[in-house]
């Protein structure tokens, strides 16, 4: 039996299919979803899910949400007070006196959802198919094959999120021919898909999207509008999460009610808080956030070649696609309202699971062609990135190059294998790098066949073949974000030193640099609106601008700080007026 | 060498329409996806080649001149201004969006504005003449068509020549009026 699990980042599911229907398993509770928390006690072992959330509010130190936003990702990418080592590390997470990785953790939960189902079904469930966000790159799904393998399942598949909602919403239209978008906005990733359903075939078109936006960020905002409102500024990391959770729920509240009160007793020792806020307003902060998710929608559409006319259907998965403002939004970038007849928390999960039951074979006359989302390439002379595979291939997908020889002799070649769409090498994502093996050969007689192949989860793997000899062999691709004894050694030295770090002298270096930037600007401001500006509205920018100066001479942070806000706030009309222009 | 028109059932000839491959595609995909009892991995990608070559028409012309080496590619005599004005737009506006993200304060957003915005114009009206073209390689893909199978091989492989570049402008066009969209939005 192969279960079907969806691995969020703020909940997770499983479930099977069971006699012709996705069934989604509830624990002892009753409860489908799972929060994907762990809580690491002193000793014992960690608790997952539902126990762990109650441990949260209590010891957040030791409890770690969203790890979802860390899987395959280095430090220097990240900035998180978990995190610890040096930027290009694996990303690793300090709890509790251990060192642990991402796929640990997302092992914990795995494993609580495997103890779920197999509590339910009262036999063992040994395989599964898991969910990724569809933007994942090769790291990020090997790091969540390797969490599924470290709680004990044969990993049949990896699949993307919106696919999986696909097949979800295509499951009863199946005799359909129609091409589709799916916008998944979930609590840490945003994808978006357009795909093609043509008589129980579904044809990923193409895919885009952002893995660090979704409801999180949206919570953050909203909870700093609280901080603003009520002029509370947080002293421990336990005032942070309950803000940030009646952040959430009020998120939540205001997306059916158009206002409500918020009421935190004794945030503070002395501190109550109790304000209201309406949808208004939290729809002003999270517009910004929301808006990023219309390019990667006309990006997908552009890379299908599906003009908005010939669309379908849009469908709405993730819970965040619960806001109003993101159906309207949504409904603004299709032109079209979108089908909200799948559930945004359990459509992905009812996905994985038919996926799981077209892979044992009990579903028939469905097939899924998803696609692999960015393209893979190599180094070139002169740091330029070459693509062998572009993005939106059919997956499995196999591509290669022929290598020789630039010297007589030489032993071998480092290959640079980068994932991304940027025309620099560096600008890529690295995945890692391997040494092509060349046999005793005079210049440019050695001839070294490579094979890419991408296979069905989206991971890379790679093949030489020295066409003289005919040898075969698997490249071992060393992956940048596999964490050696070594590094985790380094990255607890390195964490003693971090705690040492004057984090002064970081926020003014922050803040000189904003204050190099401002300085021109404004002088340029000022030249190009010479015409439009009272001598008033000057002397005033003028006079902040020069505390800014003096700042700056001052070396004191907050001085420094506070008078760039001002500078800021006072230039904003400029700032305005400037856009305006520009636009005649 | 495998060919992609007999592999989807296509009869060999310069024009084909978008919708055709699609639907052969996906009737023989959904039986070879390795998923599918029955299905093998090896044809799955094969089929996957042969459908993105007939899709692209410029790589679909040298697939019914049985794929002639490539030899060093020239920019065509009639697009060489046309070349100039691309590369230039992409510069252009790859050095905007960098200073438009580097830029911390919207003072100094602000300040690329109008710079953007005369870019974005420039964008526009290039985009336009790739477009006509275009629609010019389109008509002689027609004309071929017509007369298919009699053809002038070296005006076959000037004509993919061609078409490659405008599908590659076109699209690297593309790219750079969304990103500059991003900074409007």
């Amino acid at each position: 039996m192969i279960a079907g699990i969806d691995l969020g980042t703020t909940n997770s599911l499983i479930g099977v299919y069971e006699s012709g229907f996705p069934t989604l398993l509830a624990d002892s509770d009753g409860n489908r979803l799972t929060p994907s928390i762990v809580f690491y006690p002193e000793q014992e072992n960690p608790l997952t899910g539902r126990e762990a959330l109650r441990h949260q509010a209590i010891s957040p130190e030791r409890t770690i949400v969203s790890v979802k936003r860390l899987m395959g990702r280095r430090l220097g990418e990240l900035g998180t007070e978990f995190l610890h080592g040096k930027k290009g590390d694996a990303a690793a997470l300090h709890v509790a006196g251990r060192v642990l990785t991402p796929e640990e953790v997302s092992s914990e939960i795995l494993k609580k959802l495997k103890n779920i189902a197999e509590t339910r079904l009262g036999c063992e469930v040994p395989k599964a198919v898991i969910t990724v966000p569809a933007y994942f790159n090769d790291a990020q799904r090997a790091a969540t094959r390797k969490a599924g393998e470290m709680a004990g399942f044969t990993v049949e598949r990896i699949i993307s999120e919106p696919t999986a909602a696909a097949l979800a919403y295509g499951l009863d239209r199946l005799q359909d021919r129609s091409k589709i978008a799916v916008y998944d906005l979930g609590g840490g990733t945003f994808d978006v898909s357009i795909l093609q359903l043509d008589n129980g075939v579904f044809q990923v078109l193409s895919t885009h999207g952002d893995t660090r936006l979704g409801g999180d960020d949206l919570d953050e905002e909203i909870a700093a509008l609280i901080k603003r409102k009520t002029q509370v500024i947080p002293s421990s990391p336990q005032e942070d999460i309950r803000l940030l959770e009646m952040a959430r729920s009020s998120k939540e509240t205001l997306s059916t009610q158009e206002s409500c009160t918020i009421r935190l007793p004794f945030l503070q020792e002395d501190k109550s808080i109790e304000l209201t806020l309406t949808r208004a307003e939290i729809e002003s902060v999270c517009a910004p956030i929301i808006r990023r998710t219309k390019m990667h929608c006309l990006k997908a559409l552009e890379d299908a070649g599906v003009p908005l006319a010939e669309l379908n259907e849009v469908i709405l998965v993730g819970g965040s696609t619960r806001m109003p403002f993101v159906r309207n939004f949504v409904a603004e970038i299709f032109g079209k309202v979108p089908d909200l007849s799948q559930h945004p928390d359990e459509a992905v999960a009812l996905g994985a699971i038919i996926q799981a039951a077209i892979l044992e074979g009990t579903l028939r006359n469905v097939a899924l062609l998803d696609v692999t989302p960015l393209s893979l390439g190599l180094e070139t002379f002169g740091g330029l990135m070459n693509v062998i595979i572009p993005r939106n291939t059919s997956i499995p997908a196999k591509a290669g190059e022929m290598f020789t020889n630039a010297v007589a002799g030489q032993a071998g070649m480092k290959i640079n294998v980068l994932q991304g769409e940027r025309e620099l090498a560096s600008d890529n994502w690295l995945l890692g790098n391997f040494e092509i093996p060349f046999s005793p050969s005079a210049k440019g007689a050695a001839r070294i066949g490579v094979q890419f192949s991408i296979d069905a989860d989206g991971i890379l793997q790679v093949l030489a073949r020295d066409t003289k000899t005919g040898d075969e062999k698997i490249l071992e691709l060393t992956s940048a974000v596999e964490v050696s004894d070594e590094a985790v050694e380094s990255m607890l030295a390195g964490s003693l030193e971090h705690a040492l770090e004057d984090m002064d002298a970081r926020i003014f270096t922050e803040n000189r640099l904003k204050a190099e930037e401002m300085l021109p600007a404004v002088e340029a401001a000022l030249v190009q609106l010479c015409n439009e500006l009272s001598d008033e509205e000057i002397r005033q920018v003028r006079f902040y601008a020069g505390e800014v100066t003096s700042a700056l001479e001052s070396k004191e942070t907050g001085r420094l700080k506070n008078a760039l806000s001002i500078l800021d706030n006072a230039t904003q009309s400029l700032a305005t007026r400037l856009i305006e222009r520009a636009m005649l | 060498m495998y060919d992609p028109f007999s592999l989807l059932g296509l009869e060999r000839r310069p024009l084909l329409a978008e919708e055709r491959i699609g639907n052969a595609y996906r009737q023989l995909a959904g039986t070879l996806h390795p998923d599918q009892p029955g299905g093998d991995t090896g044809a799955f990608r094969e089929l996957g080649e042969a459908a993105a070559t007939l899709s692209d028409p410029s790589r679909r012309l040298r697939a019914l001149l049985g794929n002639p080496a490539y030899s060093s590619p020239r920019i065509p005599q009639q697009a060489s201004d046309l070349f100039l004005k691309v590369a230039w737009i992409l510069q252009h506006s790859d050095r905007l969006t960098e200073q438009y993200a580097a830029a911390s304060t919207s003072l100094s957003k602000a300040l690329l504005s109008a710079p953007v915005q005369s870019l974005f114009l420039e964008l526009n009206a290039t985009s336009t003449l790739l477009q006509e073209w275009r629609t010019t390689l389109d008509k002689e893909l027609v004309q071929l068509d017509l007369s298919w199978p009699s053809h002038d091989p070296d005006c076959v492989l000037e004509l993919a020549d061609s078409l490659a570049y405008a599908i590659r402008w076109t699209a690297q066009l593309r790219e750079r009026k969304l990103a500059l969209q991003g900074i409007f939005s």
